[in-house]
């Protein structure tokens, strides 16, 4: 492949991956957060992926399924529309403390 | 927002599944509707019609029933409302007004929200 001067494959070029050690299990209200953050950027595709499994963040069912618990290492893998800042989001509710 | 009435013989069923679903998806509108009007278990389609009114917001309103005459009941009552803004999810439970709740609470539409639901099927716990 040619190299190209612009990155325009929007399925590669803006493909963001972050790596978190969680602090507390990613369990229910955790995984509905992610969730609800989710479905809030359409345009991005969101994964998380812990040992083998992943999980689109949309499905909450899917996320709590991951089975991560605390001190396990989550990928937050997005791509498309605002990957970077949306990556960001995902992994500040990740690491968020245990709210009440 | 997609309002949500889960529908049991149980109203303990109903009542508890509706707390953990609106405890998962924060400011999700999600009703319950179990158990007759004098407190028996069995469905009592008052109770499910005063649901329904109670969580419908102007976007629709998705009835998930548990089994047996649940379903038939919001299958009646389907036929009887205004069925473009009421969808029935074919979904487990407890996962699916979980997931369904999620997907209302972020302001989905009725459509996805009902397949969210349905989606539950295949989410494996294990």
């Amino acid at each position: 492949m040619p190299a190209s001067s612009e990155p325009t494959d929007p399925g590669t070029a803006d493909a963001v991956i972050r790596i978190v050690v969680l602090p507390k299990h990613l369990h229910a209200r955790p995984a509905g957060k992610v969730a609800q953050a989710a479905a809030r950027h359409p345009a991005t595709t969101i994964e998380l992926h812990h040992g083998h499994r992943k999980a689109n963040a949309r499905s909450v069912l899917g996320v709590m399924g991951l089975g991560a618990v605390a001190g396990a290492e989550v990928r937050v893998l997005t791509t498309g529309g605002e990957a970077a800042a949306v990556a960001d989001e995902i992994v500040d509710i990740l690491c968020a403390p245990e709210a009440e | 927002m997609v309002g949500i009435v889960l529908i049991s013989h149980s109203s303990g069923l109903a009542e508890g599944a509706a707390e953990l679903a609106g405890q998962i998806a924060g400011g999700a509108r999600v009703v319950a509707a179990g158990g007759t009007d004098d407190g028996r278990l069995g469905t009592s389609t008052e109770r499910i019609t005063e649901a329904i009114a109670a969580a419908d917001a102007g976007d629709g309103v998705l009835l998930l029933p548990d089994l047996g005459s649940s379903v038939l009941s919001a299958l009646a009552l389907l036929e009887e409302l205004d069925a473009r803004r009421l969808r029935i999810a074919d979904a487990p439970f407890v996962e699916g007004a979980v997931a369904a709740a999620v997907a209302a609470s972020a302001g989905l539409d009725l459509d996805t929200v009902a397949r969210s639901a349905e989606e539950a099927r295949d989410a494996r716990k294990l």
